[in-house]
């Protein structure tokens, strides 16, 4: 289950990342990626360790920025943004066209990662219509699903006293639900 | 015995006159995820003015910014953390941290955690320990936002390191503390002494812990950002008395420790401690233990 939910959430980016099946480490219903180290030298129980994955709930898998940045790093659907969509992307908006300066990976339907003018990964969105095709600038041509600004959202999100009982919660909402628009 | 009066009175004794201190906000650049200069340039371009920290390689004041600096995509993207100045001091201190075990005994926000995997390339191993349970979403959040993969994360106190069977090179106790006025502003009013003594036995048990867990030869960190002798100076003294180890030299910024505590003389070792009284950053005090053969 492990590595199909995560294979089958990158394969939507028309990408594959070569994951060391006998380093990743289920958590609840989180996944961890470790290094040779930490396998060898940390015991179990812990909350949270190496390069936190994604999770799992029901058949979803739900990413971390983490793992879509390691996608970034391959061959993958990417859109390059210009600097004022990437702030209001950050800011939980969607991707109108006329801000999009590159695009790798047009088709409707398929998931594409966000990346700012410096290469980064910001998040990524869904793919509304064929990229390469459609001509009006002011129509919604990437639905954000997930951006950075969810590190201030999530803490927002919750009173303290919840926060830990909640970041699964928080996590596993529906992603092509934003929470803020 | 509490008050801002029964505490100024303190200070006093111990050489210092209390004043009152803004300490600027100050970032530290991540320089596992980006080249500092890039940040530099950067935050600049946003129309933040930055002011180098002189006694700090990757530290940075903030003189001015229309907005704040925990909501820029850079920070997002973990380019830098936002850490006081003074609390940037105790991980530089390691002498070595490549190829080490590092116990990050009382971990929550998690600033220093990132420091130091910042420190160690993100290679090697850091276990982090944070005892309450609420304080683990910022901790975690922390090290995912700064992309932080060498660490493992225990919900455990520190007292009870010992269970996680690892002997580890470096160990550092930024440990539970009363604080100091300047980050809180009705610390005067809130503290008495009976909460700096409880806080200085429970600060003297996660050191014997801390002691039990390091290899022989091994590095211990100590730092609070309280200004009490008996959470620092006290402590230490009594370390170096039941505790197998010695207090190392430091270059850093801040003064001697104090060796003379309300008549009590100390160990002569301990002015190798630093204390730094508020001013320019908050009040803090800071120094490195060895743990000895045997």
């Amino acid at each position: 289950m492990t590595m199909k939910a995560i294979n089958d959430f990158v394969a939507q980016f028309n990408a594959d990342i070569p994951l060391d099946e006998s380093r990743i480490v289920r958590n609840r219903n989180r996944y961890y990626l470790l290094s040779k180290k930490l396998k060898q030298q940390v015991p179990k129980g812990f909350f949270y360790a190496g390069a936190y994955l994604g999770a799992v709930k029901g058949a979803s898998f739900f990413p971390s920025f983490l793992l879509l940045s390691m996608i970034a790093e391959r061959k993958a659907n990417k859109l390059v943004i210009d600097k004022k969509t990437a702030w209001l992307f950050i800011c939980g908006r969607d991707i109108f066209k006329k801000g999009i300066l590159h695009v790798n990976g047009s088709r409707k339907g398929n998931y594409t990662l966000i990346l700012n003018e410096h290469n980064e990964c910001l998040g990524f969105g869904k793919i509304m219509h064929n990229l390469r095709e459609e001509n009006d600038a002011n129509k919604v041509a990437v639905k954000n699903i997930l951006d950075i600004g969810d590190f201030l959202r999530r803490e927002k999100r919750q009173p303290r006293r919840q926060q830990h009982s909640s970041r699964l919660q928080g996590r596993d909402r529906k992603p092509h639900k934003p929470t803020r628009k | 015995m509490s008050g801002k009066e029964f505490f100024v009175k303190r200070y006093k004794k111990l050489g210092w006159t209390y004043k009152q201190a803004k300490p600027k906000q100050a970032i530290r650049i991540n320089t596992m995820n980006s080249n500092r200069d890039t940040v530099v340039k950067r935050l600049e371009s946003l129309g933040i003015v930055l002011e180098k920290i002189p006694f700090l390689e990757d530290g940075y004041w903030i003189r001015k910014s229309k907005f704040s600096v925990g909501a820029t995509a850079e920070y997002l993207l973990g380019l830098y953390s936002i850490q006081e100045a003074a609390a940037q001091i105790p991980v530089t201190l390691f002498t070595e941290l490549e190829d080490k075990t590092v116990l990050d005994a009382c971990a929550s926000p998690g600033g220093k955690t990132v420091q130091l995997a910042n420190l160690m390339k993100n290679r090697d191993v850091i276990v982090a320990l944070e005892l309450k349970q609420r304080k683990m979403f910022a901790l975690v959040n922390q090290l995912e936002r700064s992309r932080v993969t060498n660490t493992a994360v225990y919900n455990m106190d520190a007292k009870e390191a010992t269970n996680l069977n690892i002997e580890f090179d470096c160990v550092l106790l930024d440990v539970p503390c009363s604080g100091n006025y300047v980050t809180d502003k009705g610390w005067f009013s809130k503290r008495t002494i009976e909460d700096v003594k409880r806080n200085a036995r429970r600060q003297r048990q996660i050191l014997t812990e801390a002691v039990k867990v390091t290899k022989d030869g091994g590095e211990i960190v100590y730092a609070t950002c309280s200004l009490e002798p008996e959470e620092n100076e006290l402590n230490i003294d009594w370390a170096i008395g039941a505790l197998n180890v010695k207090v190392e030299e430091i270059n850093c910024h801040g003064e001697k420790g104090l060796t003379n505590v309300f008549g009590k003389e100390l160990d002569r070792s301990i002015e190798k401690c630093r204390r730094i009284w508020p001013d320019q950053t908050q009040g803090f005090f800071v120094c490195k233990l060895r743990k000895q053969a045997g």
